[in-house]
């Protein structure tokens, strides 16, 4: 046995790794923040439309939904969709995952290591700018209370560990099928929905909301925005992160087994 | 004639080539399916809450969203070349096709042929017939072929972009990103009525990225809807045809483009 730090610093090395390659690509970086704008623009104006039609009061104050659209954009490369996708399947692809297979480290615990670098990059050079400079532009609701604050960073922290750890358990079926544009992208527009990216569930008939309530997915937009914007207070924040992290969990098991049964039947490709 | 039977013949080995990874090709095909039925969802979902936008019902953006969709359908099906047209010139690949016997365009064009796009184009005419038997459309023979011109036109309008996406890498060697602003983006804003937008905003995608001129305007028109003020109804009518220009110019962008090259070698 390692002792611990040693451990704790080797998959941090993993971490820093994944930041700084991605640190590279600074002018798509930029192209990034502008699609981001683009669409959160096209957001309010759609919103802002739909609500000036209505007479009747909403669950969500236009203000809320533009700050909620203004967060979905800021952590929408921290999320499992099919924009964020990992190097690991094209090196099982490849073939050359062969070579990472052979470092003495838990090959689970090092590509969780590696989306926690991407979900770092992202979140300070493209989910930092867009809230600042929404901020400037549009009216952005910020949490008067600490507290608040304080919940609505831990979901988020719980929600960006549960993306990497879906990313991993639906990635992981390169294993099978080599080719995973097709199962991530049904499972990213899955997702997608009952995240709540496209429309706030707050916004969804009862029924569906219900749905939604069944499901992991939630837990990676819907409840940490909802934290921020006031809407689960008290006990409630206490029952929301612990579903979180009960989800994170159960997602953790499931890539670490899909991994286990897919390296059981490994070809490497290529030579 | 030469080119067409060449260009069926290559069309014909991308597909038997994409068959190859049969399990994942039907997975993509019901993702990108399911995708798109998500999206118009969402917009029924708005819909069930807010009842109307700007004057559009449900079906009447229901029938913008069909059009838009069945254009890019398409466009990413026949335009996938140019889509991918980067690794061309990352790999040193576009040499290859400089020494042949064949205009540059037509090569990366027929380069690569997209099966799977087919799920989304089946899901956005699907929604475009609901749309039309939700409404009352009063179709006659110019509306049926104006409608047939839109589709074609607003298809060489999402071509056209993934032209100038590859274009630039004569320059840039990685495709630039923005494009996809007006790609995916464009369906997405093209998914609602453009009225709702504020004025530079719809002005820039009407006469700068003609966005405006496949979809909402021949939308307007077929649906007899109210054509809004500062709009000629003449401009309307024409609409369609600005698909068709800015597809042309993108190509002799593209002829510029190739003068540019510089092998990144081999």
């Amino acid at each position: 046995m390692r002792p611990l730090s040693l451990t704790f610093n080797v998959y941090f090395a993993f971490v820093r790794k994944s930041f700084q390659r991605r640190m590279q690509y600074r002018v798509a970086n930029l192209a990034g923040l502008t699609t981001n704008f683009f669409f959160l623009l096209v957001h309010i104006f759609v919103y802002t439309a739909f609500y000036a039609a209505s007479t009747e009061p909403q669950p969500l104050s236009l203000n809320e939904i533009v700050t909620y659209f203004v967060l979905c954009q800021v952590s929408f490369m921290l999320m499992p969709f099919w924009g964020a996708r990992s190097e690991v399947t094209q090196a099982i692809k490849d073939g050359s995952v062969a070579l990472q297979l052979t470092k003495p480290v838990d090959f689970h615990a090092y590509w969780f290591s590696d989306e926690c670098g991407r979900a770092c990059y992202f979140l300070l050079m493209r989910g930092c700018p867009t809230f600042l400079i929404s901020i400037l532009f549009f009216e952005v609701t910020i949490p008067q209370q600490f507290t608040v604050f304080m919940a609505f960073a831990v979901s988020m922290v719980l929600a960006i560990f549960m993306s990497a750890a879906i990313t991993i358990t639906i990635f992981s079926s390169a294993f099978w099928t080599l080719d995973t544009s097709g199962v991530s992208g049904m499972s990213g527009s899955v997702i997608m929905l009952f995240s709540g990216m496209l429309v706030p569930i707050a916004l969804w008939p009862e029924w569906l909301a219900h749905i939604a309530e069944w499901l992991p997915f939630a837990g990676l937009i819907d409840v940490p925005f909802s934290i921020y914007l006031g809407k689960i207070t008290g006990v409630a924040i206490w029952m929301a992160i612990g579903k979180q992290l009960m989800w994170y969990l159960i997602f953790i098991g499931l890539g670490r087994f899909f991994l286990h049964r897919g390296f059981s039947r490994l070809v490497i490709q290529g030579g | 004639m030469h080119h067409l039977s060449l260009y069926l013949h290559f069309v014909k080995l991308r597909i038997r080539s994409q068959m190859e990874y049969r399990f994942s090709f039907l997975f993509d095909l019901l993702s990108q399916a399911s995708i798109s039925v998500i999206d118009f969802f969402m917009i029924a979902l708005l819909f069930n809450r807010f009842k109307e936008l700007a004057g559009w019902s449900l079906w009447e953006v229901g029938f913008l969203y069909g059009i838009i969709g069945v254009c890019f359908a398409v466009a990413e099906m026949i335009g996938r070349g140019f889509d991918v047209f980067q690794n061309s010139v990352v790999r040193g690949d576009f040499d290859t096709i400089l020494i042949r016997p064949l205009g540059t365009f037509f090569q990366v064009f027929s380069q690569d042929f997209l099966l799977r796009r087919v799920g989304r184009f089946s899901q956005a005419f699907v929604i475009l017939l609901i749309a039309n038997s939700q409404l009352t459309i009063s179709w006659s023979f110019v509306k049926v072929g104006y409608l047939l011109v839109s589709l074609v036109s607003g298809t060489c309008f999402f071509v056209a972009l993934f032209v100038i996406g590859a274009t630039s890498c004569f320059w840039t060697i990685q495709s630039i990103e923005i494009v996809n602003i007006f790609t995916n983006g464009g369906v997405f804003m093209g998914s609602y009525p453009f009225s709702i937008y504020r004025r530079w905003f719809r002005h820039f995608f009407t006469f700068i990225i003609p966005l405006a001129c496949v979809n909402y305007f021949p939308a307007l028109f077929l649906m007899e809807k109210v054509v809004p003020s500062g709009v000629s109804t003449l401009g309307v009518y024409l609409a369609p045809f600005a698909g068709f220009l800015f597809f042309g110019i993108t190509m002799l962008f593209w002829r510029w483009g190739v003068l540019h090259y510089q092998s990144t070698g081999h």
